[in-house]
């Protein structure tokens, strides 16, 4: 590590121990750095400028310094944390069913985190994948869907009768949860600069082309989960055969990307997930989500006060 | 806004608050010590703690209305933030109640108290006694630390209504009193006075009084319980009590004394006493539940119907990441504010949603001017304008 790279560590490392961001999952963490530095630039640039530290570079230069440390930095936190999300809460027993064949579960389960961790090296996607990795790593996927279940209305009727989904409600768990990691996927053929969000219109043809890329790097799984996770970007409202795993998936996907882990609700406002689902169901043709889950994705967390 | 205090303008504060509960036991106790007949020495003591603390309020007053003037906001003080309570709380009580019955035991007797001249200025005494339950509204300022911190609006509201109510009830009680002394509305005084005058004249009428009728006045006393003793030239004719039993039980204000020529007879002040500690403490605990009442019915109710949506839209206006929705209950759902907050929810909410997702803009956590040696020994924080 050379003299700059370690000085930009010290200083993403003391942004990083502030407690106003403590609480925060790595990703969260990573994007309130790169606001920081980006609403700040006009005040940091000229010490940060200085012969002190990066000097006489221009303010992009010492950005993709930062950035890059603030890369690394985070993931020494998040590969790990994404590794033992795979072996702890990821079950692929629900791939036999739809392949009809056995697979290894260890080494699905290889291939996934390789995949994974190439897919957040890459930045669009990298993005992308906070609220995905938040879903699954605070049990959203999991609350949720054994709900659904339990209500056994519409989503459970989508899951199991339309998508024809023939196994149990937890391994249609781990299915989502499988699709709602590779969502972001679907930015791996998009060239955007950190801390910019893939935002163009996808097309089928850029969703076949992608697929074909994932298709050989996740060989173990099936394409039907591949499909969902991809189509799972596409609006509902204009694609109405997207897979109820991709739908469900995308919901709890954004309602984590906003997600604060201990949030402190006020005497007089609605808890934070009834909250999220309520303003989602106003604008779900925005969004592209299916009303009629969100709906369902509302109710439960009514009921339950989450 | 949070106003900066000094530890010792805190310590000084809390020692208030201290004072006030305190002074709540004290006003209780005072009362109560009559009613269930507990001992002079045991009265005394609480009457003395009772001038203790209206010094100590009396003090405060002046320190407060002190650097109130000091800083030309005298007016504010007063009205706004209530010092007239404080006023009203503490001086009347040192000048008219606390302070002479004080001066009067240390003096060691009844020059102020049980004679009949001074029955009228007594009741008026009595009368601003009751004036001490407004120091009642202080427990507001204990609760502010407790709840709704955030509102200023609905501390000022209880507050208002509080003060408003108590004031009204002590007030009217209080003019009703005075009103009694100097109109000669019939009293618990006058038929004491009236029923005092009826035993003199029986008693010199009968020349009980006179040697060798002991057998009679001790029969004539005992039909009049509050009698407790006849002296004529300076010799006792009768007593309820021994003297030890005047010593532990009666104190100045526990009996009166007239002279008709040679005969001197005491009577005992007790019942009537006992009927204005009762009325004392029915007003004392009047004003406790109401002041509870309003804490814990009212605030919550306030703060639930008013402060507490209104909190939350304010924190969702102006936060960029604040998105929880307003809680509506069913029952308030036709109330102004909630037809406000459903708007708030339904339109507003959803709007600020599609544009934060549009700019891609979220709430910055960090803030600059929280970092503490945010460039470590190489650099200085910068200012606002980098330099």
């Amino acid at each position: 590590m050379n003299a700059e790279q370690q000085k930009a560590a010290a200083f993403v490392g003391r942004l990083l121990s502030n407690p106003a961001i403590s609480n925060l999952p790595p990703l969260q963490k990573e994007e309130q750095i790169i606001q920081f530095l980006k609403v700040n630039a006009p005040q940091l640039r000229p010490t940060l400028a200085s012969p002190q530290f990066f000097g006489n570079r221009s303010w992009q230069e010492i950005f993709n310094i930062l950035y890059r440390a603030l890369q690394a930095v985070i993931n020494q936190e998040l590969i790990p944390a994404v590794e033992r999300m795979i072996q702890n809460r990821i079950d692929f027993s629900f791939i036999p069913f739809l392949r009809q064949q056995q697979v290894d579960n260890r080494r699905v389960a290889e291939q996934l985190n390789q995949f994974l961790v190439d897919l957040i090296s890459h930045p669009p996607a990298r993005q992308a994948f906070s609220g995905p990795f938040t879903a699954v790593l605070y049990g959203f996927v999991d609350r949720y869907i054994e709900e659904i279940f339990n209500r056994r209305s519409y989503a459970q009727f989508e899951f199991t009768k339309v998508e024809r989904l023939k196994m149990s409600k937890e391994e249609i768990k781990h299915m989502v949860k499988v699709v709602a990691l590779l969502r972001p996927s679907v930015n791996l053929l998009t060239t955007s600069i950190a801390g910019e969000q893939f935002t163009g219109n996808i097309q089928s043809q850029y969703l076949d082309k992608v697929l074909g890329v994932i298709k050989d790097k996740l060989s173990y799984l099936p394409e039907q989960v591949l499909k969902s996770a991809l189509n799972s970007n596409l609006s509902f409202q204009s694609n109405r055969y997207i897979e109820a795993t991709g739908r469900a998936a995308a919901i709890l996907s954004l309602r984590c990307k906003s997600f604060r882990p201990n949030q402190k609700v006020d005497r007089g406002a609605d808890t934070p997930d009834k909250s999220w689902f309520n303003i989602a169901r106003r604008n779900y043709k925005y969004y592209g989500f299916d009303v009629k889950m969100l709906d369902e994705f509302y109710k439960t967390a009514a009921e339950n006060q989450w | 806004m949070n106003e900066y205090r000094s530890p010792i303008k805190t310590a000084l504060e809390n020692l208030v608050i201290v004072a006030i509960i305190l002074v709540l036991i004290q006003t209780f106790l005072e009362d109560y010590a009559v009613l269930a007949g507990w001992e002079w020495d045991l009265r005394r003591t609480l009457i003395f703690t009772g001038f203790g603390f209206d010094l100590f309020f009396t003090i405060e007053f002046c320190i407060r209305i002190y650097y109130a003037a000091l800083n030309h906001r005298t007016k504010a003080y007063f009205f706004r933030e209530r010092g007239w309570i404080d006023l009203l709380a503490s001086v009347p009580l040192l000048m008219l109640n606390s302070g002479p019955t004080a001066l009067a035991i240390m003096a060691g007797g009844g020059a102020v108290v049980g004679t009949g001249g001074v029955m009228n200025i007594l009741k008026v005494v009595k009368a601003i006694r009751i004036a001490r339950i407004l120091r009642l509204l202080r427990i507001i300022k204990v609760f502010r630390q407790i709840k709704n911190a955030d509102s200023v609006m609905a501390q000022r509201h209880v507050a208002m209504v509080s003060t408003i109510s108590i004031s009204v009830l002590v007030f009217s009680i209080l003019g009703f009193t005075i009103a009694g002394s100097f109109f000669r509305i019939q009293g618990l005084e006058s038929s004491f006075t009236a029923y005092r005058s009826t035993v003199e004249e029986s008693i010199l009428e009968q020349n009980l009084a006179e040697p060798g009728k002991e057998r009679q006045l001790a029969a004539f006393a005992s039909s009049h319980p509050q009698l407790l003793i006849v002296k004529d030239g300076g010799a006792t004719r009768y007593t309820r009590y021994e003297n030890s039993v005047y010593r532990s039980r009666f104190g100045p204000r526990d009996y009166s004394h007239t002279e008709r020529g040679e005969v001197e007879i005491f009577f005992s002040s007790i019942p009537i006493n006992q009927q204005h500690s009762r009325d004392n403490l029915l007003f004392f605990v009047v004003v406790v539940l109401l002041v509870a009442v309003f804490l814990i019915k009212y605030s919550p109710h306030f703060a639930l119907t008013v402060s507490d949506p209104i909190h939350v839209m304010r924190r969702g206006m102006a936060e960029k990441d604040y998105n929880l929705e307003v809680r509506i209950p069913d029952e308030y759902q036709d109330d102004d504010i909630f037809r406000l907050a459903a708007q708030y929810n339904d339109k507003y909410l959803p709007l600020k949603d599609r544009n934060r997702e549009e700019h891609e803009s979220t709430e910055l956590d960090l803030k600059l001017d929280d970092m503490q040696d945010l460039f470590g020994s190489g650099g200085d924080k910068p200012d606002q304008n980098g330099t």
